[in-house]
């Protein structure tokens, strides 16, 4: 067990800087998740953290000791590779062992060790099988018992849950949340994947070309991100987000329509999630829409919704909807949990 | 009776003597027999021709002589001290060749998947022992070991390996080093780019699992490269071992079997009897017994060779 701490971290390849001054600091025991759109650097910082990668400039510490030069055996660490990475010429039980066997560890305890994790993970019955004749939820768990099999001081998951199916995903998510709260352990959890982000992490880590864009609590960055980047990458469907002009003491949508909030004069954006637009009569609203689309998918519905002047505008809705393609109706804003943008994209704080 | 009919067995318009041709066991040999009969006629006939000489006594020296004569050569060989001599000559010059160019050629292999500066030069340069023809390779080493016009002696005896420059080749203590020396610089490059490209098959993944294991160098060389490599190398070393028992060319330009037959080995022996005693009968025999130790070796590597086959 143990914190780790990332100090003005780094990364450049040749002339071409990826990562870009990361601070961080993970608590001992904690589920941090990095997430962001593919190619942020996600995996650079996670293999920067292994070993498997120099880190360019910065410092990074284990429980306060600069490791920056340790050599990833060193560093007591335990990787999940997103393709596995399982030896293919060895069986199950010895793949799980390995890092055993390469300690020195007395057969009986590797035995021991590797029989226990083969239990919490459903791997019974499997041990003496090779890599290429488990489906691809069994060399998952595999990748996961060959982690926990050896105790190490964090764990570190690169995208492990992405080649497997939706419904094999939603319960591996399961297990290792599970996992975590059994084992206490510190665990960086790398995914594209915000549902993966929100549901497992204590804190997220939202990178976006090589920069991290904000640090959280989930409730936190779907509440209140700290810019655009942010504002559009979690919460699914995505916010809708207008451009405004300050009219006297009221914003105003390019459609012409007032909102009822004040931008402080800095205000350009107007960020407003699908689930804060309620659908009311047509002359009550802020602004009025045609359906164009509409799906039902049972506990919800969503409801794309063409606003002249404005484009498009998606809603959902709680439960069912009456509504058809082509039916006309007002949509009001619940302004309270709408986010105000500068120019710059940075969220505005306003005192309501 | 039946109504249905099966098509495949219906009776041949064309005549009943098609019909044997469309039995589904032998149709598929009629679209191979072009490609059949080739080999037969370029790879079998020669072998049962070469074969039965051995069991004849064809001697340009006893032309009157020739016929068949049964097991004849093969009880000669039996008690030939130059076949037995020939026959340990070969296991050495063999097994020590492939050693030699196996570890050199998977060093090389590794040292150009590691990288390094010129590397591109280095590895188009390591093809030109194959370039040069082998007769003029041969001549070209005779040559170094000569210490008129050669440096090797010297550095050897610069070294404290010989007492003074001497000939080596001419030493039947240590002459065979000579030819083997030679094969195993020519051999290196074969073994550097088979294993090179086996070894960049390796996903890098497996070496950085291995890392976060804790492995150190040598596990990962041992653990996880060697089990990689092993497929390759058991057919690559089959293949060199049974090339080299019978590649002559070496041995006889450098020292024709010599000196005192320290050097011969059943290939060299098998030549100079063929064509310098102009014994085919006799040749093809010491042949014979070549090509059945070989085949022997072969199996015995190609039922190791089951046991790797795990990887991949
Ligand atoms: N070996 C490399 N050489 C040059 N650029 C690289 C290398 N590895 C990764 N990159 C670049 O670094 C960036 C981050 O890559 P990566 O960490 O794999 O992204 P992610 O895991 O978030 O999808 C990408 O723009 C990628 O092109
Ligand atoms: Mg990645």
């Amino acid at each position: 067990m143990s914190n780790i701490e990332l100090r003005e971290i780094s990364k450049s390849y040749g002339d071409v800087e990826v990562m870009n001054d990361i601070n961080l600091e993970i608590q001992d025991g904690e589920f941090i998740v990095l997430v962001g759109p593919s190619g942020c650097g996600k995996s650079t910082l996670l293999r920067m953290i292994a070993g498997l990668e120099p880190i360019t400039a910065g410092d990074l510490l284990f429980d306060d000791e600069l490791v920056n030069e340790l050599a990833p055996r060193d560093r007591d660490i335990a990787m999940v590779f997103q393709s596995y990475a399982l030896y293919p010429h060895m069986d199950v039980a010895r793949n799980m062992g390995f890092s055993l066997e390469i300690r020195g560890e007395k057969a009986q305890i590797i035995d021991q060790r590797t029989q226990k994790s083969a239990d919490t993970l459903g791997l019974k019955g499997l041990l003496d099988r090779l890599p290429k004749a488990l489906s691809g939820g069994q060399r998952q768990r595999v990748a996961m018992g060959r982690a926990i099999a050896r105790d190490p001081k964090a764990f570190l998951f690169d995208e492990p849950l992405s080649n497997l199916d939706a419904a094999l995903r939603v319960e591996m998510r399961l297990e290792i949340a599970k996992l975590h709260q059994r084992l206490g352990a510190t665990m960086i959890y790398v995914t594209h994947d915000q549902v993966e982000a929100l549901t497992l992490a204590d804190r997220i880590v939202v990178l976006n070309e090589g920069k991290i864009q904000q640090i959280g609590r989930p409730l936190e960055l779907y509440q209140s991100p700290a810019n655009l980047f942010v504002a559009n990458f979690i919460g699914s469907p995505t916010m809708n987000i207008f451009d405004v002009k300050q009219v006297g003491a009221e914003l105003q949508l390019v459609n012409g329509a007032l909102i009822g909030m004040s931008g402080g004069g800095a205000a350009v954006s107007f960020g407003i999630r699908p689930e804060h637009i309620a659908i009311v009569a047509q002359d009550k609203g802020h602004v009025v829409g045609t359906a164009e689309v509409v799906e039902r998918l049972g506990s919800d519905s969503n409801i794309y919704t063409q606003v002249e002047g404005l484009g498009q505008v998606l809603i959902r809705h709680h439960g069912n909807t009456e509504l058809n393609i082509g039916d006309k109706f007002g949509l009001e804003f619940n302004v309270s949990a709408a986010h105000l943008f500068d120019s710059d994209g940075i969220r505005l704080t306003l005192d309501k | 009776m039946s109504l249905t009919t099966n098509k495949n067995f219906a009776p041949d318009q064309k005549g009943q003597g098609w019909k044997i041709f469309k039995s589904p066991k032998l149709e598929p040999f009629l679209y191979l027999s072009p490609s059949i009969i080739l080999i037969c006629l370029v790879i079998f006939v020669p072998l049962v021709i070469g074969i039965s000489y051995a069991f004849q006594s064809i001697s340009l020296f006893r032309p009157s002589d020739t016929g068949w004569i049964g097991f004849e050569h093969f009880e000669d060989i039996y008690q030939d001290r130059k076949f037995y001599k020939s026959l340990r000559n070969t296991f050495w010059w063999t097994f020590t060749s492939v050693i030699l160019q196996f570890s050199l050629g998977l060093g090389l292999a590794m040292l150009l998947k590691a990288g390094f500066k010129g590397q591109k030069f280095f590895q188009a340069l390591i093809f030109l022992p194959w370039a040069v023809p082998t007769f003029l390779s041969a001549l070209t080493w005779a040559w170094l070991f000569n210490p008129v016009i050669g440096p090797l002696s010297h550095w050897m005896f610069a070294l404290g390996i010989l007492d003074e420059p001497y000939n080596i080749l001419a030493d039947p203590s240590i002459a065979m080093y000579g030819p083997i020396a030679a094969n195993v610089w020519f051999g290196i490059p074969f073994f550097a780019i088979t294993l090179l490209a086996a070894l960049q098959s390796i996903p890098d993944e497996m070496y950085e699992a291995a890392a976060i294991d804790g492995a150190s160098k040598w596990q990962v060389f041992s653990k996880i490269t060697l089990p990689f490599l092993a497929p390759m190398i058991v057919i690559t070393v089959m293949l060199r071992t049974v090339w080299i028992a019978n590649f002559a060319d070496f041995i006889y330009v450098m020292t024709s079997g010599g000196p005192a037959n320290s050097t011969q080995i059943l290939s060299t022996y098998i030549f100079l009897t063929a064509f310098k005693k102009l014994d085919f009968g006799y040749a093809s025999a010491v042949s014979v017994v070549l090509l059945v130790l070989l085949l022997i070796f072969a199996t015995l590597l190609l039922k190791m060779r089951q046991k790797f086959v795990r990887v991949n």
